[in-house]
């Protein structure tokens, strides 16, 4: 086998166990309880099926987030950063959290980390 | 080193820049962070295929850190600097084993590589495992990225060290 095949086998080969990783994630349930944590430190718990409409203010460093959940769907609405990655992530979903890298602020379902799937 | 060499090395610096600056303009297709082309990626192979590794380090680190002066984002830098360190160790190391026919994956790899980088010092800055879900997502858009700047590469490597 030449040195070609290989290579072609190695790069189809980390495609597919990405595809089946997304696959995986992607086909997870939603939880019910929504986590809202900054630099690593647990600020909310809320079940979205039963909280009513609100929007969430956090700050850090001077910069605000603004939270919004609406009929059981969560986005952010407001950030004080360069990018907005945040606000174009959209809805939360339940395979990957909403983010926001320079505020430190991670908007996630509560099953989705690793410990919560091993449970 | 030749005054020639450093010369080409300094051009080169200044094409990757521009095309890392070109590529911020393009608007995002998919919402997820850290999906690009990387763009840039093809002056780096060819790099590590013409230059020496410390060379090739030189080229690079000096337009990641450039870039991000350029582009204003300095919290991005970190997370360049990770994935670069990464991706220029795994593919000097590769450039042992991938001849001039099997460049593109070189890039492949090292498009996989600089993902994970990210991806580490996002999970370390945020102290959150959870970011991990994003990986898949980048790999695969990585690989895809990667062999497509792979064989660009490959095909300007061929014909401009042909003489």
């Amino acid at each position: 086998m030449n040195r070609r095949k290989v290579f072609i086998i190695i790069t189809a080969a980390i495609m597919l166990v990405s595809a089946a990783w997304c696959a995986y994630l992607m086909l997870r349930p939603a939880g019910e309880n929504i986590i809202i944590s900054q630099d690593g430190k647990e600020l909310y718990r809320i079940d979205i099926t039963r909280t009513p409409d609100r929007n969430i203010e956090v700050e850090y460093e001077g910069r605000k987030n603004i939270i919004e959940i609406k009929d059981g769907e969560v986005r952010m609405q407001h950030a004080d950063c360069p990018d907005h990655i945040c606000i174009e992530t959209g809805r939360l979903r339940p395979d990957t959290p909403i983010v926001c890298l320079p505020n430190r602020l991670v908007i996630e379902y509560e099953n989705s980390t690793v410990d919560g799937t091993a449970r | 080193m030749d005054v020639k060499r450093l010369t080409k090395l300094g051009l080169l610096t200044c094409l990757a820049l521009i095309i890392f600056i070109i590529e911020l303009r393009i608007p995002d297709i998919v919402p997820i962070p850290g999906v690009k082309l990387g763009l840039a990626n093809i002056v780096t192979v060819y790099c590590i295929y013409t230059f020496t590794p410390a060379e090739t380090a030189m080229m690079l680190f000096s337009r990641i850190l450039l870039g991000a002066l350029f582009s204003g984002n300095l919290m991005a830098l970190w997370y360049s600097i990770a994935g670069g360190v990464l991706c220029f160790a795994g593919m000097v190391l590769l450039r042992r084993i991938a001849d001039e026919k099997n460049i593109w994956f070189l890039s492949v790899i090292g498009a996989v590589l600089h993902n994970i980088g990210q991806i580490t010092v996002a999970m370390i800055v945020l102290k959150s495992k959870t970011v991990i879900g994003y990986l898949p997502f980048l790999l695969i858009s990585g690989c895809i990225a990667g062999l497509f700047t792979g064989i660009s590469a490959q095909l300007i490597t061929k014909r401009l060290n042909k003489n």
